[in-house]
């Protein structure tokens, strides 16, 4: 790359070969009008607005398109460049409505922008201006067409970002359009970023149609925490409601794009089930009562209840602040007791997770193999697999191990199908091949192991690769030996030299570990605290239909005559009222302020956006107040962000866990269920989310069964299995039941 | 001295209560230009920027689109509006509200008010009984809109010619 010397408005600048006008004269601060280029996607000059004058070059020419060369003398704002940039301007504006006062893009509209300078006042054509007929895409994206001025900005996306071509132009000259090929709407998980990318008012969000002018409201810098990622955000907030979400860039995190789990979700905010004030169960009625008689209420009734601290049992969700935590396991370890988790979805809690991650984000898109071992990584975490994307860009290969082969936006080599409890023989046998393969000697339990073509060919791709990756995730939580799983793969990785993305953690679920939100010291887990003899339960956001691996024991115990169970919710169904005693009313998302540690360790914190709904207090006040009013020490907090500076000096909790490196004897004779929600019914403010559950994705509702699995348990296509249908289908593994549903789990 | 004797010939002459009586009768025989409000109203010009009203169409839609191009430019805040997808998928108001003891009669919102459905008309002579009436609401001000349309697409149609 040899430094080259230019001239651009008579200023000398420096670029490397390659390099674009336009990228130079963003970077040197001059502004060139432009409509399809973006710096994230591929250049295409179709809309020729960056035309500049380039001095020894007799037309004008496109900033976008033409590198920089040396001696070049670029004139961005001359005769000849602002003359070109008109008549350019001019007949974009032929077929473009003047409907601005009802476009929901008014105002931060790059061709209103652009108009206002380079457009003229009176148009020379009084013919007809171009209609063009919408097709709906979907629950998510409004479209206008008409104001469609063919930048293809949309179309590049799909194809280079998104990784699914959906949208595309169809016809010629005048007649052509911008469409979506699929008439049941777009299927992406990163669709929202059209909306972003698109410079006119043709594709808007659908939920905030016609909700507030863009200059109405107020952005708030703040950070989504639906997963890994903690993706940069802007909440827009009008009269104390968050009206939309934006990207907001951070080249380290999320890059320019966002899901669109984190860009709809805000929609559950206005649910009608949030709880808004504090209420009580008083001789099995509900009563509303004051924050003082509700604190007081659940005190008395935690101090009745737990007379041993050990009967006391603190859970949260994955989806807590890294405060919320931190003072809910203070106030727990302050009351004696150890029974902390927030691993309420895990099957096999014996080891603490303790696998941790190895590789940065920035790291994942240089790879150059990825095994990916039980998960649907596109739906789960969108934004690490836009980084593998990138890297199978780059001629990346991508090796899967699964229960059911699932739609990836990138080419798969190889696509193991692997039913859970077959999963820890698999490994084993891809471990055992490594173990050849490198000619270390296999450790005397893998000597009855064997191995096929398709382990083999596993192994030797983790081989040959420099830079490989282990990709671990969400479906290995309802594995009952995930801690086998755990093992061997880290054993795997050590022998093949490649790193670990442990992707099993959700949202803020790092900040959880951070702080030690897990017993220790024989303190019992979630699944033993539901069993065993607690007393009293202290609830952080949990729901109780969804959240927890076995949701009719988690049902059956707080429903029980003798345990009281208090719970901190921003939302209060049936589920809720009947099951807990006193409901603390909950900030929710962007309603409080936290801090968020994602896939990288890094800690970043937000402030609140708006105020929560009624009553409803952030958690951190909440569990502050309940420490005082319980007398303990080491609560006098006044700000959040004190609280997160205690939290993050923490160095390392001790992990009491054994880690028992035999592997557990599984029955492989009997059929596993593997329940797995959609990704929009992650949490409770997206399940509340309209938009979003109206999209193919949100709708999923399938239990997949093989033929020979549904012929031994005598189901056909059709059948409801545990109330959601079943779908036969050939890309599941035998001898498993994947359940991929927004219903909550039954029996 | 010569100036003394002057004064003196005109106080003693009556000079003064002579020029007020000449105005006086002056006027006596002149033409009458006092108006009896409210039985008679003095001229007004067609850009007077009286009380608000929200206008219709012929076809009785009303016009307002709910753009808030007049909230936004309405330099003491007077105009408060909330929009929603109406069911025929058209964008309108829920909620349009002037106070019109904010309101300035600047006649900005009429200015930006691009498909003429907020406007001002000549109603000038207007109270409230109570503190919350200087409140208008969207009913209201469609309501004065429909009573006095006639009026209201006259002056604009007088004013038309020097826009």
């Amino acid at each position: 790359m040899s430094e080259i010397e230019f001239e651009i408005d008579g200023k000398l600048v420096f670029a490397n070969q390659g390099d674009s006008i336009i990228s130079i004269a963003d970077r040197e601060g001059i502004d060139v009008p432009r409509f399809c280029y973006h710096k994230k996607l591929s250049v295409a000059a179709n809309c020729r607005m960056c035309l500049v004058d380039v001095e020894g070059v007799p037309k004008a020419q496109p900033a976008c398109s033409t590198p920089v060369a040396n001696g070049m003398k670029i004139h961005t704002r001359n005769d000849k460049a602002k003359s070109a940039q008109k008549a350019v301007m001019e007949f974009l504006l032929i077929n473009h409505p003047l409907d601005c006062p009802i476009c929901d893009q008014g105002g931060e509209c790059e061709l209103q922008d652009v108009a206002m300078e380079y457009g003229t006042d009176v148009s020379k054509f009084n013919l007809g201006k171009r209609i063009v007929a919408d097709k709906g895409i979907g629950a998510l994206i409004q479209t206008d067409m008409t104001r469609c001025i063919h930048c293809t900005r949309c179309v590049r996306f799909g194809a280079e970002v998104a990784g699914i071509v959906e949208m595309g132009g169809t016809g010629r000259g005048e007649g052509v359009k911008i469409e979506p090929f699929l008439t049941e709407g777009i299927q992406s998980e990163l669709s929202g970023n059209m909306i972003d990318v698109c410079p006119v008012g043709a594709l808007t969000s659908k939920p905030f149609r016609y909700e507030a002018r863009t200059w109405q409201m107020n952005a708030v810098e703040t950070i989504a925490r639906h997963d890994l990622i903690g993706s940069n955000i802007y909440t827009q907030t009008y009269r104390g409601k968050v009206k939309r979400v934006v990207a907001r860039d951070n080249e380290l995190v999320n890059e320019t794009w966002i899901s669109d789990r984190d860009r709809f979700s805000y929609e559950g905010l206005n649910h009608e089930s949030r709880a808004l004030h504090p209420k009580i169960k008083k001789n099995n009625k509900w009563q509303e009562a004051s924050w003082e008689v509700a604190l007081d209420f659940a005190i008395s009734g935690l101090k009745k209840n737990a007379q041993n601290p050990n009967q006391l049992g603190v859970l949260a969700s994955k989806n807590s602040t890294l405060e919320e935590y931190y003072l809910m396991q203070k106030l727990a370890r302050s009351f004696g007791s150890e029974n902390i988790d927030y691993r309420l979805d895990k099957a096999d809690l014996s080891i603490g997770s303790s696998m941790l991650s190895n590789i940065s984000l920035s790291e994942m898109e240089s790879i150059d193999h990825a095994l990916i071992v039980n998960s649907y990584l596109r739906l789960e975490q969108p934004m690490i697999n836009h980084r593998i994307r990138k890297a199978t860009l780059n001629g990346a290969s991508v090796n899967t191990i699964n229960n059911k082969k699932f739609d990836f936006n990138y080419r798969t080599n190889l696509e193991v199908l692997s039913s859970p409890q077959k999963t820890v023989l698999m490994l084993q046998s891809v471990l055992k091949s490594l173990h050849d393969k490198t000619k270390t000697p296999a450790p005397k339990h893998l000597s009855k192991i064997t191995v096929d073509d398709s382990q083999n060919k596993i192994a030797d791709d983790l081989i040959t690769a420099e830079r490989p990756v282990i990709v671990i995730g969400e479906h290995v939580n309802s594995n009952i030996s995930s801690s086998d799983i755990m093992n061997i793969i880290s054993e795997i990785a050590t022998l093949a030299n490649a790193k670990i993305a442990n992707l099993s953690h959700s949202g803020n679920s790092l900040s959880a570990e951070k702080v030690g939100f897990k017993p220790s010291n024989k303190g019992k887990n979630a699944t033993s605290m539901l069993s065993e003899n607690t007393k009293a339960f202290l609830l952080m956001d949990v729901d109780l239909n969804y959240d927890f691996i076995n949701p009719k024991l988690a049902a059956d115990t707080f429903n029980k005559d003798d345990v009281f169970v208090v719970s901190l919710n921003s939302f209060e169904d049936e589920a809720s009222q009947i099951n807990s005693d006193v409901i603390l009313p909950l900030a929710s998302f962007y309603e409080s302020s936290g801090t968020h540690i994602n896939f990288d360790g890094i800690a970043q914190s937000f402030s609140a956006s708006v105020k929560g709904p009624g009553d409803s207090k952030p958690g951190w006040k909440i569990i502050k107040v309940l420490a005082d009013l319980f007398e303990f020490k080491g609560f006098e907090y006044t700000d959040s962000t004190q609280v997160a500076d205690d939290a993050l000096a923490i160095t390392s909790i001790g992990n009491n866990d054994i880690v028992d490196k035999n592997t557990k004897a599984i029955d492989d004779s009997k059929i596993a269920i593997h329940w797995q929600y959609s990704p929009y019914a992650v949490d409770g403010v997206t399940r509340k989310a309209k938009s979003l559950q109206e999209t193919p994705i949100g709708k999923m509702n399938a239990a997949f069964i093989s033929l020979v699995t549904a012929k031994e348990l005598k189901l056909s296509g059709g059948d409801l299995f545990h109330g959601v249908p079943v779908s036969i289908n050939e890309t599941v593994a035998d001898g498993c039941v994947f359940v991929h549903t927004y219903q909550s789990r039954k029996g | 001295m010569i100036k003394k004797v002057k004064k003196l010939v005109k106080d003693f002459g009556l000079g003064e209560l002579r020029t007020g009586l000449k105005v006086t009768g002056k006027e006596f025989l002149n033409n009458n230009i006092t108006v009896q409000f409210p039985e008679e109203r003095t001229p007004i010009s067609p850009r007077f920027r009286g009380l608000h009203a929200l206008r219709r169409y012929p076809n009785g839609e009303e016009r307002c689109i709910a753009c808030k191009l007049c909230e936004a430019v309405c330099p003491a805040n007077a105009i408060t509006i909330d929009s929603e997808m109406r069911e025929d998928g058209t964008r309108r108001t829920t909620q349009y509200d002037i106070d019109l003891f904010k309101c300035i009669f600047c006649g900005f919102c009429e200015e930006a008010c691009p498909v003429d459905a907020i406007v001002e008309t000549h109603i000038f002579d207007y109270a409230f009984e109570s503190r919350e009436g200087s409140i208008i609401d969207k009913k209201g001000l469609l309501a004065i809109g429909d009573e006095n349309e006639k009026e209201i697409s006259k002056a604009r149609l007088e004013d038309s010619k020097y826009k």
